[in-house]
């Protein structure tokens, strides 16, 4: 009987064993998974990264049985409908920062194919209005909170020559104003659409032929003079403004939750900055309202459709908006009602916004867009770029390719110096606007080749002081430059650098920066970063794989 | 013929015994398309239904669901997609045009409204303004006038927004209803607004809808100022509470979504109210039989009591106290204490409107003609 007894445990041990060991089997055999892919707007990353790993882990299934495996993916809201567009994304899922740019990707697909790429009304899964964050301080001084503030206070702040002097505070100095670029990111056309209805003095019913005014050109050129840079999604944004302080900028565009985000660090002792206000434009603003978009594509299968509705009905479960509401969002479930962390004390104000803008047809965004091409703050950039003997082979061809394809991506308006270093510095390219020169510049760069040694610190001080001596203030002001290896041969040093730099900590967010691109394993990255990041650039570490992306990343600054 | 033959012999075994020898009947199905508004009732009401020991000679019965935007199931019916023994739209308006469209595709009626035995109104909610109080108080005050609907276009059109009401921080005035080519409180709402502009509550014509240019450009007028039609009411009544008075001043749903939603708006951005328009249009959720050849005399007899047991007491006073609908079985009471009438009195509910006038259902022509002129100059 006891032997029969432990028959039937061995029996039973090894049954559960081989049982256990299908689960596990099943979820990674390809047949019995289904794998669906997110492509989402930024600014839910804090929320959504350890979801999906939660989600993961739990083995979920789709009603047929399958276990779902979610990859996801940040990146800028308008970029990632560029990757659609042309191909290079096939997310099953697409989850922007808001539904404003819906009706444009309809448009655009509808091109090439017959219906729209987003059908029906997809689901919000959080929502945060767009505001202007405003250390504050500055707030006050404007009459906040007494005083409804909006776009149209940003401007007149914008193009007073006195600054913040006017409003009492000559310590602040200029007004430092940004927004993400509007190519890139949800937030930037969210601001530019915003500047529009402000220069016309509308809230809805913006047409085509609106935009022709030739006031608004002004109003949108005169805002746009404020802006220190502008960047590639609002995350990085509200980074830097938090990062870098009040000097560095004065207010930006971005959403309600990064500023909760922000004020619940400050009260936890996470970060030493002055608390930051959210400001709701008193003329009206737009919801980020982050849309779960199952796309009507040719590569979403119909077990990839019944999966992301599972984890669309994951992501609305009360657990997950409850997290949301935690990291400073307004959940999209109704019956959460909005409390703590929105509130004054995390300078949010859950009874706003009043009103909010109308979203223009795809049309009016697009006129917007080649608007604010036209009105942007022009760049002033010097390139420096090393080519010394080590760049030879894949190195100085891409550097070469990635170059070029940099300048196509520059505007006419903008000023461009190229400088090359080895044992010498030379002038490829001096510092005049890119339009007449574009062809020019192009064919000097394909005919750039190696030799001799590294003179980093003399290049690149003799860059920044060309840009201190030439540039225009008024312009957004670079030196990007890209070496592949330790400084060999210049006279000066990495403190007479860092001396010039320090000397212009004053103009804040509107000094010279500069962005280093650590080209391979030889350039010294420690270095590299000590010349950039007091500036307000960033130092980047590069390879002939990605430095087409590193170049692509730093035109966003512009 | 299995399922013929074995009720039969069941009829004569010995009860006790044929539990035990014969395999159990097969149950009538009767096959449902309907509309969602009602979903939750339904499936909490079916199951206690095919439980209830109810058959039709000897058979059990058995309900099997299919959900459908209200439109869209007189599409399935008419394309022959779908052959349902029943179908239960949100309104007798889509009965109305079934029965216009069928007897002009098949010379003879799918549904006939005149015989309540099989084919009768099983809930009710009229079709109702919830609104942000502090903005309808500026806009109508505690009841809208008999003109609200031309009052609604005149805000809305003006270019001064709530600027004219000395309240510039609000912005333009905002309304919102539903699609109504997808859902019927959508095309409830441009029914309403259709027999407002006209100043009356029967005898619409298709003539009032393409004759009259003046009608046509202010029903447009009207239409061109919503930013985006949701596809179902309780979506719609989702957002009005998630983003608040910036998104919308008032939106058109139907009374039951509103108390649905009322504990969730407490406490957010104001308080919410109700408003019964001027003239009342009902959600009357008809349940009809199809006078089809593919339903047969078992099938029609099964919905003929699925019908009966959803008018019945329990699962229409299910209907009040849980969902909000009002009940169609006249005993009940709607102000009784502890229903959604009583607890949300204060918010503008009334259990009591019989004093405003209804709406007459226009003839199926009519609706289709509705129907046909939003979708030809409104859809996006």
């Amino acid at each position: 009987m006891k032997n029969c007894f432990h028959t039937f445990l061995s029996v039973f041990a090894i049954l559960s064993m081989l049982l256990s060991a299908c689960g596990q089997i099943q979820s990674v055999i390809p047949g019995g998974t289904v794998t669906i892919s997110i492509v989402y707007g930024s600014e839910k990353q804090q929320w959504l990264d350890p979801l999906v790993k939660q989600f993961n882990d739990a083995n979920n299934k789709t009603p047929g049985g399958k276990v779902i495996v979610v990859q996801a993916t940040a990146m800028g809201s308008i970029e990632s409908v560029r990757g659609i567009m042309d191909g290079s994304l096939q997310p099953t899922v697409w989850s922007p920062a808001s539904s404003i740019y819906i009706p444009v990707a309809n448009a655009e697909w509808k091109k090439t194919h017959p219906d729209d790429l987003v059908t029906g009304t997809p689901k919000d899964l959080v929502l945060s209005p767009v505001v202007i964050a405003m250390w504050r301080p500055m707030a006050q001084a404007l009459g906040w909170p007494g005083k409804a503030l909006g776009w149209a206070d940003i401007a007149q702040l914008a193009t007073s020559a006195d600054g913040w002097k006017a409003y009492n505070h000559p310590e602040w100095g200029q007004f430092k104003f940004g927004h993400t670029h509007p190519a890139y990111s949800n937030s930037g056309i969210v601001s530019i659409i915003a500047e529009a209805y402000a220069g016309l003095k509308k809230q809805r019913g913006l047409t085509v032929a609106d935009l022709q005014a030739p006031e608004l050109m002004k109003f949108m050129s005169d805002v746009e003079s404020s802006v220190i840079h502008y960047g590639t999604s609002t995350g990085f944004f509200a980074e830097r403004m938090f990062g870098n302080g009040p000097s560095y900028l004065s207010a930006a565009v971005m959403y309600e939750n990064l500023i909760v985000a922000q004020e619940t660090k400050r009260i936890d002792g996470q970060s030493t900055q002055i608390p930051v206000v959210a400001i709701y434009p008193k003329e009206g603003t737009f919801w980020s309202n982050h849309p779960y978009v199952v796309l009507n594509a040719p590569w979403v299968t119909a077990d990839q459709k019944e999966a992301a509705g599972v984890f669309q009905n994951f992501l609305l479960d009360k657990p997950q908006q409850l997290k949301a509401l935690e990291l400073g969002f307004r959940p999209s479930d109704p019956s959460i009602p909005l409390s703590s962390p929105l509130d004054s004390q995390h300078g949010a104000d859950p009874s706003q916004p009043q009103t909010i803008l109308e979203i223009p047809s795809a049309s009016v965004i697009d006129g917007i867009q080649n608007l604010w091409k036209q009105a942007k703050k022009p760049v002033d950039l010097i390139v420096v770029m090393d080519i010394s003997g080590s760049m030879g082979g894949d190195k100085i061809t891409t550097a070469r390719s990635s170059l070029m394809s940099f300048v196509q991506k520059l505007d006419d308006r903008d000023r461009l110096e190229i400088d090359l270093f080895s044992s010498d510095i030379s002038i490829l390219t001096p510092l005049t606007e890119v339009g007449a020169k574009r062809q020019q510049v192009l064919d000097s760069v394909s005919g750039i080749f190696e030799g001799g040694d590294t003179r980093l610190y003399d290049a690149t001080l003799q860059a920044y002081e060309n840009l201190q001596k030439n540039g225009n203030p008024k312009h957004i002001r670079a030196v990007v430059v890209l070496t592949d290896g330790q400084d060999t041969a210049s006279t000066n040093t990495l403190d007479a650098i860092n001396t010039q730099i320090n000397a212009a900590s004053g103009e804040g967010g509107n000094a010279i920066k500069i962005f280093t691109i650590a080209f391979g394993d030889g350039a010294d990255k420690d270095v590299l970063k000590k010349i950039a990041e007091p500036t307000g650039g960033k130092e980047y570490d590069s390879s002939p794989a990605n430095i087409q992306k590193i170049y692509d990343d730093i035109a966003t600054f512009f | 013929m299995a399922a013929l033959l074995f009720p039969t012999v069941r009829a004569v075994a010995y009860a006790p015994l044929r539990e035990l020898i014969l395999p159990p009947p097969a149950a009538v199905t009767i096959t449902l398309l309907y509309s969602t508004e009602k979903e939750a009732w339904l499936k909490e009401v079916i199951p206690q239904f095919e439980s209830s020991g109810a058959t039709v000679d000897g058979h059990p019965l058995k309900i099997q669901l299919e959900a459908m935007g209200s439109w869209e199931i007189n599409e399935a019916v008419l394309s022959g997609t779908r052959k349902p023994v029943m179908v239960s739209p949100a309104s007798a308006l889509q009965i109305a045009a079934l029965q216009d469209a069928s007897t002009a595709q098949f010379g003879k009626g799918l549904v006939n409204p005149a015989d309540i035995a099989s084919c009768r109104s099983v809930l009710k909610t009229p079709l109702v303004l919830v609104a942000w109080k502090e903005r309808a108080d500026v806009l109508w005050g505690q009841q809208p006038s008999a003109s609200l609907w031309r009052n609604i276009h005149d805000a809305l059109v003006n270019p001064q927004g709530w600027a004219t009401y000395n309240h510039p921080d609000w912005g333009y005035i905002k309304f919102g209803h539903t699609d109504p080519l997808k859902s019927n409180s959508g095309f409830m709402t441009i029914l309403l607004m259709t027999y407002g502009y006209h100043d009356k509550t029967s005898n619409l014509t298709t003539s009032d809808i393409l004759k009259d240019n003046d009608f046509q450009k202010w029903f447009l007028e009207t239409e061109m100022s919503i930013g985006q039609f949701e596809n179902s009411t309780g979506p719609l009544m989702q957002k009005m509470i998630s983003y608040g008075p910036s998104t919308f001043d008032f939106v058109a749903v139907y009374e039951a979504t509103a108390i649905e939603q009322s504990d969730n708006a407490v406490g957010r951005y104001g308080e919410l109210r109700v408003y019964y328009p001027p003239a009342l249009l009902w959600s009357d959720h008809p349940f009809c039989v199809l006078n089809a050849d593919w339903v047969t005399p078992q099938e029609t007899q099964a919905a003929r009591l699925f019908i009966d047991y959803l008018t019945s007491q329990p699962a229409q006073n299910l209907a009040l106290q849980k969902y909000g609908f009002r009940p169609v079985e006249p005993t009940i009471k709607l102000e009784q204490p502890g229903s959604p009438f009583d607890r949300y009195a204060a918010n503008g509910f009334k259990a009591d409107i019989s004093s405003l006038p209804e709406v007459e259902i226009p003839a199926g022509n009519v609706l289709n003609t509705l129907r046909d002129f939003w979708a030809r100059n409104v859809t996006r």
